[in-house]
């Protein structure tokens, strides 16, 4: 994962940037699940989410390099 | 329970314990949740390297709150508002790099935007006001010395609040939730359950106006907290966002069937005042039919749908009987009523109909995509009370900067940051002056407690664990106080000031002398926000406001007779009932102003809602030419008189509205016109109402004359 990102020549962090877009991401997932009607299967809806995000997350900074 | 305990005595102790420990453990859960949020936040921003980390865990104790939804609502909000601060920031300082009172000028005039922002919305819509103003300030003060900082300082800044943001976001979300859509669905539940109650329990005729005042309060607060819990359901729930337009149909329904029937049991109460007994007692018997309908369990979903087709035939029923109630009338001004109250009637089944449906398919258990009318909840906005805020804050911001430039003083920028956060949280309270001198008691000790922790304890831990053990009780307090009622400003100010003066990092700097330059510093940053609300005293609350109010109020009047008819009894009801609950909250129930409030309320409802489905019926058919001009007459001078009500008005209006109907009468096939506008006359001519006062005859004593 790059350290920093230039944005029109200026470094932000590269993690700020990753935060962003898989926050984007998972507000794209949740959507999709609550038209679907998935959280009706999940125990703990909150919990679920948090790890979606941490999945989202984590394969954004390894994989994108 | 009660195998459990047999004697009675044991079983109310019992309770009693169990009722106060449910309360001491929700409070205590928030004060864990909190302090999990605060130092995961702390841990992360130290971790992360972020040069303040204080600043990131400040974030979490300003969205602190109860409720999880809350807390996600709050941070959506936030978020957005953090963004647009820090983007101000970089452009004001790009702007004046070398211009100090420029600068000072646009952050302050930026500032004050945000305030006035802040207290159009009545949700969490204006925390995104007051951050972007805080935000801003924190970002650009701090490198006012070295402007080419202002990048690095915005990212900074930015990194860490939606640090504070998520961490607390997801703490409150994931740790024992305390779920809105809950709330909500129970208050919907409620209103359902409340509303075809009182339709029944009304069946048996007229309803004493006091009570009809009160319920047309509920009715109204009703209406209005749907709608907020609504807006912010839908950040915490999926499902929520799914359904989202369909509660707000629900809303409008039930707004629009409750004006309906307020109409109608005023028509029966003047009726009855006018001793013709027999037009009342026939529009009750037409009546009956859906008190029937009505008579099994009510509830909200299942139930629901068992109450479509009982309603459905109750309104067959109905349609059936009125030839036959209206042939056992012989008076002719009787089976004018008549005529005028049972049209009302079916409406008002048509539209109670129309709103336990919606109660029915809110239930059903997948989302019908795109099935659901898209209707909006227009506010009712006072925008000069917004230019008020704007300028008091944007006022203080220039004295202070005033101050900080000509004194040189080294601490300046504590000061305008304080009171920028001040001035923007408590500009929507409805008593500023009273909360800000609390909670700046409750930050002075704050600092104080921040004190001894700082250069008594924090010295002799060594790494974060410790640390956590050191602070966490000091917060603690703070913590529990702001959960009580009478200590919330106080708890809130303490936690804040503990916090914020602790400036807690990395490397930790233990230096007394700049500890104390700045808590003095703050203090003043919160005096200069505080006398600022002495100075210019916020509009909300104002007796200055609620007249504005009110002018408002009566303007919806003409609205309903001139407005483009698209959309528009939406548009009517939505904003006629966010005033209405407004003034509600800001006045006194029982005072004068209330009582005021409510009279002018019911007056507009009524005639408002009749104006427009007079409209409505003059747009579906042609309306001869020779008619036309004496309609736009009387709509033209009822929204003139409740524009501006005086006696003059007051006849004109009357008169404009007999000549109506009088050549409706001259014209063949145009009787529908004629049942909006008897409505209209009737509540023109009702000696109870708040219109009593300007009849010529009437005497001008009242209080409510006082009012408008």
């Amino acid at each position: 994962m790059p350290r920093e990102i230039a944005l029109g020549d200026a470094l932000v962090p590269g993690l700020l940037v990753m935060f962003v877009l898989a926050l984007l991401a998972l507000w794209l997932l949740d959507w999709v699940a609550g038209r679907v009607g998935l959280y009706r299967l999940v125990w703990h809806p909150p919990l679920f989410r948090l790890a979606v995000f941490v999945c989202v997350f984590g394969a954004f900074a390894l994989f994108l390099n | 329970m009660a195998a459990v305990n047999p004697t009675a005595n044991a079983q109310g102790t019992r309770e009693v314990v169990v009722e106060t420990l449910r309360e001491e453990a929700s409070t205590w859960l928030f004060v864990a949740k909190t302090l999990i949020a605060f130092f995961a936040t702390g841990w992360l921003a130290m971790r992360f390297d972020l040069p303040a980390p204080s600043t990131a865990m400040l974030t979490t104790i300003i969205v602190a709150n109860r409720q999880s939804g809350m807390v996600l609502a709050k941070s959506f909000y936030r978020g957005i508002g953090t963004v647009a601060g820090a983007t101000a920031a970089v452009g004001i300082v790009a702007a004046f790099p070398q211009q100090r009172d420029l600068f000072l000028l646009a952050l302050s005039l930026w500032i004050g935007i945000c305030a006035g922002g802040a207290t159009l919305y009545r949700n969490f819509k204006s925390y995104a006001f007051v951050l972007g103003g805080y935000t801003a300030a924190i970002v650009a003060i701090p490198v006012i010395e070295n402007p080419p900082g202002v990048f690095d300082s915005a990212v900074a800044r930015l990194s860490e609040v939606l640090l504070g943001l998520l961490v607390s976001g997801m703490v409150n979300d994931v740790v024992f939730p305390s779920r809105m859509r809950d709330v909500l669905r129970r208050a919907a539940r409620d209103q359902f359950a409340h509303f075809l109650g009182f339709v029944r329990g009304a069946t048996g005729g007229s309803i004493p106006r006091e009570a009809m005042e009160n319920a047309h309060l509920r009715f109204v607060r009703d209406a209005v907290t749907l709608e907020d819990l609504r807006s912010s359901v839908i950040f915490e729930d999926a499902e929520a966002r799914a359904r989202s337009n369909h509660m707000r149909l629900f809303n409008q329904r039930f707004m629009a069937a409750s004006t309906s029937f307020q109409s109608l049991h005023h028509l029966v109460n003047r009726l009855k005042r006018a001793k013709r007994d027999l037009a009342a007692s026939t529009l009750i018997r037409l009546y009956a039919p859906i008190g029937d309908a009505l008579d099994m369990p009510i509830e909200a979903g299942t139930g629901a749908r068992l109450l479509l087709p009982r309603l459905a035939a109750a309104r067959d029923t109905m349609r059936g009987n009125v030839a036959t109630l209206r042939a056992t009338l012989a008076d002719t001004q009787d089976i004018r009523d008549f005529d005028t109250g049972a049209s009302l009637l079916l409406r008002f089944v048509d539209e109670l109909h129309a709103y336990v449906d919606a109660a029915a398919s809110l239930q059903a258990p997948r989302v019908l995509g795109g099935s659901a009318e898209k209707v909006r909840f227009d506010r009712g906005n006072d925008w000069l009370g917004a230019g008020i805020a704007t300028f008091r804050t944007t006022l203080t911001m220039l004295v202070l900067g005033l101050f900080w430039i000509d004194s040189a003083w080294p601490l300046g920028s504590s000061a305008m940051l304080l009171a920028t956060v001040f001035a923007g949280l408590f500009a929507t309270t409805p008593n500023p002056t009273r909360v800000t001198w609390v909670v700046m008691l409750g930050y002075l000790s704050g600092m104080a407690a921040g004190f001894i922790c700082e250069f008594f304890l924090l010295t002799q831990v060594d790494g974060y664990g410790l640390l956590v053990f050191a602070v966490a009780p000091f917060l603690a307090i703070g913590l529990v106080m702001m959960m009580s009622r009478k200590l919330a400003f106080y708890g809130l100010g303490w936690a804040m000031g503990f916090a914020y003066i602790l400036a807690l990092k990395n490397v930790q700097v233990y230096d007394p002398a700049h500890f104390i330059n700045d808590a003095i510093a703050q203090v003043v940053g919160l005096g200069a926000a505080a006398v600022s609300f002495v100075v210019i005293p916020p509009a909300i609350g104002s007796a200055w406001l609620r007249r504005r109010q009110l002018a408002r109020l009566r303007g919806q009047v003409a609205l309903a007779a001139e407005a483009p008819l698209p959309g528009l009894r939406h548009r009517f009801e939505s904003v006629n009932h966010d005033l209405v609950s407004q003034v509600v909250a800001q006045t006194q129930p029982g005072s004068a102003d209330s009582r005021a409030l409510i009279a002018w309320a019911l007056a507009v409802h009524e005639t408002g809602r009749a104006l427009i489905e007079m409209r409505h019926d003059m747009a579906r058919r042609d309306v001869p030419p020779t008619l036309s001009p004496y309609l736009q007459a009387a709509l033209h001078t009822l929204a003139r008189f409740y524009e501006k009500p005086d006696a003059h008005g007051y006849q004109l209006a009357r008169d404009a509205v007999a000549t109506a109907i009088a050549s409706v009468g001259e014209h063949a096939g145009q009787a529908h016109l004629l049942e909006h506008l008897h409505l209209v006359r009737m509540a023109l001519l009702d000696g109870e109402s708040v219109l009593a006062a300007y009849m010529p005859s009437a005497p001008l004593a009242k209080e409510i004359t006082h009012a408008p």
